[in-house]
């Protein structure tokens, strides 16, 4: 699908968003507009519902109150519509490992219903682009976790969506890949996509993103462009400030060598 | 190494070897000669079991290449089959001149020589005064149970000197059902459902029961197949084939939101899971049909038990493409041992499984009531009759089932995620 130009709505718009595990209060008012083209960092400590927001402005969990929608789509009233433009990288779930790489991929590309040769070419391209060329043929179980996230990637990218939701999509994956990744990343929201990465390294966020957002109990602290946020310093000290929870530098005495 | 036996020897298997291996020891109590022979022998037999036990399964644990997974399955297969085998040779040799106590004698002195009973022979040969003979036995016995722990620490430092090298290169550009598969999402569920049901040993292992039941059937009837009875052995094996993706979103385990997350119509995610199920299934069913309506001899019952057979089939399949957009059962994760147990069945969930197994049986009962028409009247028009009745029903029911179950889906998607994670932790 080709990009085009931007349009009024936002790529991601998240009003209100709710979502109760038993006694929890998991995401506790959750409101986020993600600009057409943005490269939007989602950061926060673990536990701060950075995932389960994430799944529901996906349509993947249901929120017990809010919206989301996508390029105007509400993503719950007319999910096949909403979820064709999204390209979904989840965290820790698992793919349908019997499959090679090679073919999870194709497999992918049918549920979009692409023509069966586009299919070839942009299986060819992805596999390339992710360095699994010598492993299009191995079954994905026997991946390791690296390869496992780049396969993952190929097919949340075939059917070439407007929005890329990214779970901590750089995990144990190997320099040389990630470098190879965040070009393409770069390119994709330079030519008009959106991507929303949630993220533990504050780095990657920073050399990345223009936008973000801080998450913590289920609440957004600040959300703007970086530059915005950081107010002067760095990202990482402007975190531990809002988020807090720091322990005294040193360590317990016992750890110390003199 | 040394840890492992000693806890295989304290677990309960362990244990009941043990204690089975004391009654021998008090059966041999009146000859002190067997009695002192038996302190050595039966610790050393026990020790057999427990390592062989190990050796088995360090080899199973052994990566899980194709190969694997069907000599697995096999054994299973031939364990299944164990007794009627046991039972069938026997009969074999009781046909030949009565199954007098010599003919028994022959068979025990033989497995004495073999690995497997050389160790327990050993007490006796000493007590009949067969010196040599107990000596011998004793050193096969010696032997095997070196031969298995040598076996065993060969394959447990090839897992821990190379664990588990995979090969991480592979011959790519072979697609298989996917390549296949038409575009759209149908047709990829058509062929990921055909490649978990073919190779995956969750799904594959039902189609190989499929295949023994009537093996099974005809060893308890003595191979008197030649009758009508026979002809129709495959319509039950049949319909509990349909039944086996009742819960089919469970085998998907958290692979299940990377569909979710593609938008699927639940119209398109049960037309291709079905059609997947009935690939592999249906060409299945009208093999053992044939074969076994050819081994009845009772040709004239080919149409009506083909009918039965795929109404069947189609009529569970159908019931399963409703129930699975509501059920999440525990199962072993894709890969895991299928075998393995898993907590969390519940009750109401069996209790569904027998209204699904009555449901089908209900919707194959008109096919069946033509089919006995056919075996009565001996005519062929009725055999016939309960083709067409048994495919139409089970057609119909597979549609209204992809329907109905497409639009639960369309609603309950969702709920099935949160608990597939619930259950399946992972």
């Amino acid at each position: 699908m080709p990009h085009r130009a931007p349009d009024a709505a936002p790529a991601l718009a998240l009003r209100g968003l709710v979502k109760r595990f038993g006694a929890k209060l998991a995401v506790d008012g959750i409101d986020l507009a993600v600009p057409t083209g943005s490269f939007y960092g989602l950061v926060g400590p673990n536990g701060a519902g950075k995932t389960t927001t994430l799944s529901m402005a996906t349509g993947l969990l249901r929120p017990d109150a809010g919206t989301a929608s996508v390029h105007g789509v509400d993503v719950w009233s007319d999910p096949t519509a909403a979820k064709r433009m999204i390209g979904n990288l989840a965290d820790g779930v698992r793919l349908f490992d019997r499959l090679t790489g090679e073919q999870l991929i194709a497999y992918t590309g049918r549920l979009f219903s692409l023509p069966r040769d586009e299919i070839v070419a942009r299986t060819a391209d992805l596999i390339d682009l992710m360095d699994l060329r010598e492993a299009a043929g191995v079954a994905v179980a026997d991946y390791s976790a690296g390869m496992t996230k780049k396969v993952a990637l190929a097919c949340a990218l075939v059917h070439a969506p407007r929005l890329l939701v990214l779970d901590e999509p750089f995990e144990s994956v190997d320099p040389v890949s990630a470098a190879n990744i965040e070009d393409v990343l770069r390119s994709y929201t330079a030519s008009g996509g959106t991507v929303i990465v949630s993220s533990h390294s504050m780095d990657l966020v920073q050399r990345m993103c223009d936008h973000v957002a801080i998450v913590s109990n289920g609440r957004v602290l600040v959300a703007g462009p970086v530059a915005e946020v950081r107010a002067g310093s760095s990202l990482q000290e402007r975190f531990l400030e809002l988020v807090g929870g720091r322990t005294h530098a040193e360590g317990p005495a016992w750890l110390r060598q003199s | 190494m040394l840890a492992l036996t000693l806890v295989g020897v304290c677990g309960i298997p362990g244990i009941v070897t043990t204690l089975g291996a004391f009654v021998g020891l008090v059966a041999s109590g009146s000859w002190p000669v067997a009695l002192l022979a038996s302190v050595v022998c039966l610790p050393i037999g026990v020790l057999t079991c427990v390592v062989a036990s190990r050796t088995v399964a360090s080899f199973s644990s052994r990566g899980r290449g194709r190969l694997g997974n069907v000599l697995g399955l096999l054994g299973f297969g031939v364990l299944v089959l164990a007794g009627p085998i046991v039972t069938g040779l026997l009969s074999v040799l009781g046909d030949r001149g009565g199954l007098d106590t010599d003919r028994v004698g022959a068979l025990i002195a033989g497995l004495s020589w073999t690995p497997v009973g050389a160790v327990w022979a050993v007490p006796g040969d000493l007590a009949d005064g067969e010196l040599w003979v107990g000596l011998v036995k004793l050193g096969i016995a010696v032997a095997t149970l070196a031969a298995l722990w040598l076996l065993w620490r060969r394959n447990v430092v090839a897992a821990s000197v190379s664990p588990k090298r995979r090969a991480v290169s592979g011959r790519s550009g072979r697609l298989g059902w996917i390549g296949l598969a038409p575009t759209g999402p149908t047709g990829a569920g058509w062929a990921r459902s055909l490649s978990y049901w073919l190779g995956d040993p969750r799904y594959l292992r039902n189609l190989v029961i499929v295949a023994v039941l009537p093996v099974l059937l005809a060893f308890a009837l003595g191979w008197q197949v030649q009758t009508p009875i026979f002809a129709f052995v495959v319509v039950l094996p049949a319909l509990l084939l349909g039944l086996v993706p009742y819960a089919d979103v469970s085998y998907d385990g958290s692979a299940f939101s990377t569909l979710l997350a593609t938008g699927i119509r639940g119209r398109d995610d049960r037309a291709g899971r079905l059609l997947g199920a009935l690939t592999a299934g249906a060409p299945l069913v009208v093999v053992v049909t044939v074969v076994t309506v050819g081994l009845s001899g009772q040709w004239l019952l080919l149409p009506a038990v083909l009918g039965c057979g795929l109404g069947a089939l189609l009529a569970g399949l159908g019931i399963c493409a409703l129930s699975s957009a509501y059920l999440v059962i525990p199962v072993p994760a894709s890969g895991d041992n299928v075998f393995k147990r898993v907590p969390g069945q519940s009750f109401w969930v069996g209790l569904a499984l027998m209204g699904f197994t009555l449901m089908a049986g209900v919707l194959t009962a008109p096919a069946l009531a033509l089919a006995i028409a056919a075996v009565v009247t001996g005519a062929a028009v009725w055999s016939w009759l309960a083709l067409v009745v048994g495919l139409l029903i089970g057609v119909g029911v597979a549609v209204a089932g992809v329907a109905l179950g497409g639009r639960v889906f369309d609603r309950t998607g969702p709920v099935l995620l949160e608990r597939v994670r619930a259950t399946s932790g992972y």
